[in-house]
């Protein structure tokens, strides 16, 4: 359990908040490359940790992240003209640069300065791979840009999606954590989801389905390795990393491409879930994106506003059927829904004052604490972890090892990511 | 298959905020019979000072090979199946990888009894010791390397 104020503390990510103000230390990914496809496309709102803004793309592809609201009168810029060299609010024809700036007030006398002295508040947007990421925070603190590998591989790589949560960040972020879920909450998926289904590591997960965990303290955040049986003498090991605040891996399935997620405010009782898969060496296959369109794997099949198609207002699709069959051990089909169906149903910010923990979740314990000493270490001036690239050049792992190795010892550099050397899996 | 995405009455949809406000406020069910061993003498010094914070049932204590007493705070020896008979959780704390064999007499016994092992290998700057090692074969999970905050707030998490 957790008292009521850490809870507060931990899940309030608005402007002014100690988790807000550690958080816009980050660059977090705020829209899909495809949400602005062209130059002078429509704008498209962004609310991202209790900000309203509004993104565009401008004449010469410039990005830009700025306040939604026009500096006159407060109309949303959403209803704005994206044209030549800006956007035009429809109101009374103010028109801002992509940085925010205003360009033109046209009720003003043509020899006027009031322009000048006009700027919207205003974030850097920048593409990685197929993502545009953000940086909410002081521009003197800006970190280089991310080095998350799946937005550095060569293009074709990578597939990225993102689908609403419609709860706390923190709720989903545990589930990321916490990998002793997987055995039951997901056990029907690893033989029929083509993104999964074949790996020699899928053999080890079902003969053992109580793993013995190790939460272990590294720079960047935690390593959480869930520790199997394997051959005689050998132990088979899946290794997720947390790197603070919100970014987590899944353990690699054989060939398949290694998948993780960001788990992204949007305010307090919403978040994004940004999905990622990649494959170090080699491109993804048509099969491979087809299943992840489709919404297999860690991903979901959503609506025009990334919504899932299963969501609440209609029970998730809840299949009592494949559920009684053993199908789906929630008779929710899909990983992710599997997910954040169950973490909706705690409400949209779950009271830790009344959980029952158990040793196991240990690793969400010591998360909790990690972010926590984080964000007030911050304010008084500790920077954070998380935002280096040698922090975020990681990867999942999964190996078998010999019993008297530590997963540390055993893994070595697999952990961290190089351009061209493919996953450590079995 | 059929698929049953039932109508349902209106009480069966997801929390709203306004609705998790509300939920059913009643005690929580009584704290864990936890209890927590120290396997060298850092380990002690480190299980002493958090025994000395306010906890529900946890009880505290130190152990020597071959394990099979148990070393209260106060220096009452007790012997380990007497302890374990009400235990849910032990939490194992480890320094040094002194003591393995008292390691495997607890572990065996927790096993026998289906109690939930945890443990801490508290060594700072280093991820691998012969404490950790002694640990693995016994501990449903470990953390590594642990400090003391982390024993804190493991027994307070789990309402010690």
């Amino acid at each position: 359990m957790l008292r009521t104020d850490i809870n507060e503390l931990l899940t309030q990510t608005g402007p002014g908040t100690p988790m807000g103000g550690l958080f816009r230390r980050y660059w977090q990914p705020v829209l899909l490359a495809e949400e602005l496809p062209e130059n002078d496309c429509p704008p498209v709102r962004v609310k991202v940790l209790s900000e309203r803004l509004i993104a565009i793309r401008d004449s010469e592809g410039n990005y830009g992240l700025m306040d939604e609201f026009c500096a006159h009168r407060g109309v949303s810029l959403w209803f704005g003209r994206n044209e030549q060299g800006g956007l035009r609010c429809p109101y009374h024809g103010w028109k801002y640069d992509y940085t925010g700036q205003a360009i033109e007030v046209p009720s003003e006398p043509e020899t006027s300065s009031f322009c000048a002295n006009v700027k919207l508040k205003s974030y850097p947007l920048v593409k990685l791979g197929d993502v545009l990421f953000a940086y909410l925070g002081d521009p003197a603190e800006q970190p280089p840009l991310p080095e998350w590998e799946a937005y550095r591989v060569p293009e074709g790589q990578a597939f990225t999606s993102k689908r609403v949560q419609e709860c706390n960040w923190l709720q989903a972020l545990e589930g990321g954590i916490d990998s002793s879920h997987v055995s039951f909450l997901h056990s029907g998926n690893l033989d029929s989801d083509p993104l999964f289904k074949g790996s020699r590591g899928n053999a080890y997960n079902k003969a053992d389905l109580k793993p013995s965990f190790e939460v272990v303290d590294y720079e960047g955040g935690l390593l959480i390795g869930a520790r199997r049986n394997a051959e005689e003498g050998h132990y088979y090991w899946r290794v997720t990393p947390w790197v603070l605040p919100n970014f987590t891996m899944v353990p690699p399935r054989g060939d398949h491409p290694v998948h993780g997620h960001f788990w992204v405010p949007i305010d307090d009782e919403n978040c994004w879930a940004w999905s990622f898969d990649y494959h170090p060496t080699r491109q993804l296959t048509e099969t491979e994106l087809e299943a992840m369109r489709a919404g297999k794997g860690v991903h979901s099949a959503n609506d025009e506003a990334y919504r899932p198609l299963a969501n609440k207002d209609n029970n998730y699709l809840m299949d009592r059927e494949a559920q009684r069959r053993g199908e789906t051990f929630s008779g929710i089909h899909g990983i992710a829904l599997q997910d954040s169906s169950l973490q909706e149903s705690m409400g949209p910010v779950v009271d830790r004052t009344k959980e029952r923990l158990v040793a196991t979740d240990a690793g969400i314990i010591k998360a909790r604490q990690k972010l926590r000493k984080a964000a007030l270490a911050l304010q008084e001036g500790v920077e954070p972890v998380g935002n280096r690239p040698q922090d975020q050049k990681v990867r999942s792992v999964a190996i078998v090892l010999p019993a008297d190795q530590s997963f540390v010892e055993g893994i070595g550099e697999a952990m961290i990511a190089k351009p061209g050397v493919p996953q450590t899996t079995v | 298959m059929s698929n049953l995405s039932t109508p349902t009455g209106g009480c069966a949809e997801a929390t709203t905020a306004k609705e998790a406000a509300f939920r059913i406020d009643y005690p929580l069910s009584a704290a864990r019979n936890t209890r927590v061993v120290a396997l060298d003498p850092e380990a002690e010094a480190m299980v002493r000072r958090a025994s000395e914070l306010e906890w529900g049932q946890a009880r505290f204590f130190s152990v020597a090979d071959p394990g099979h007493t148990l070393i209260e705070t106060t220096g009452v020896p007790v012997d380990l199946d007497e302890v374990l008979n009400d235990t849910n959780t032990v939490v194992l704390v480890a320094v040094e990888g002194s003591n393995a064999e008292a390691v495997s007499t607890i572990g065996a016994a927790c096993k026998v009894r289906g109690i939930m092992t945890a443990g801490l290998v508290v060594t700072p700057g280093a991820l691998t010791s012969e404490a950790l090692l002694h640990l693995r074969p016994h501990a449903r999970i470990l953390l590594v390397p642990a400090d003391e905050d982390d024993l804190v707030e493991l027994l307070r998490a789990t309402r010690a």
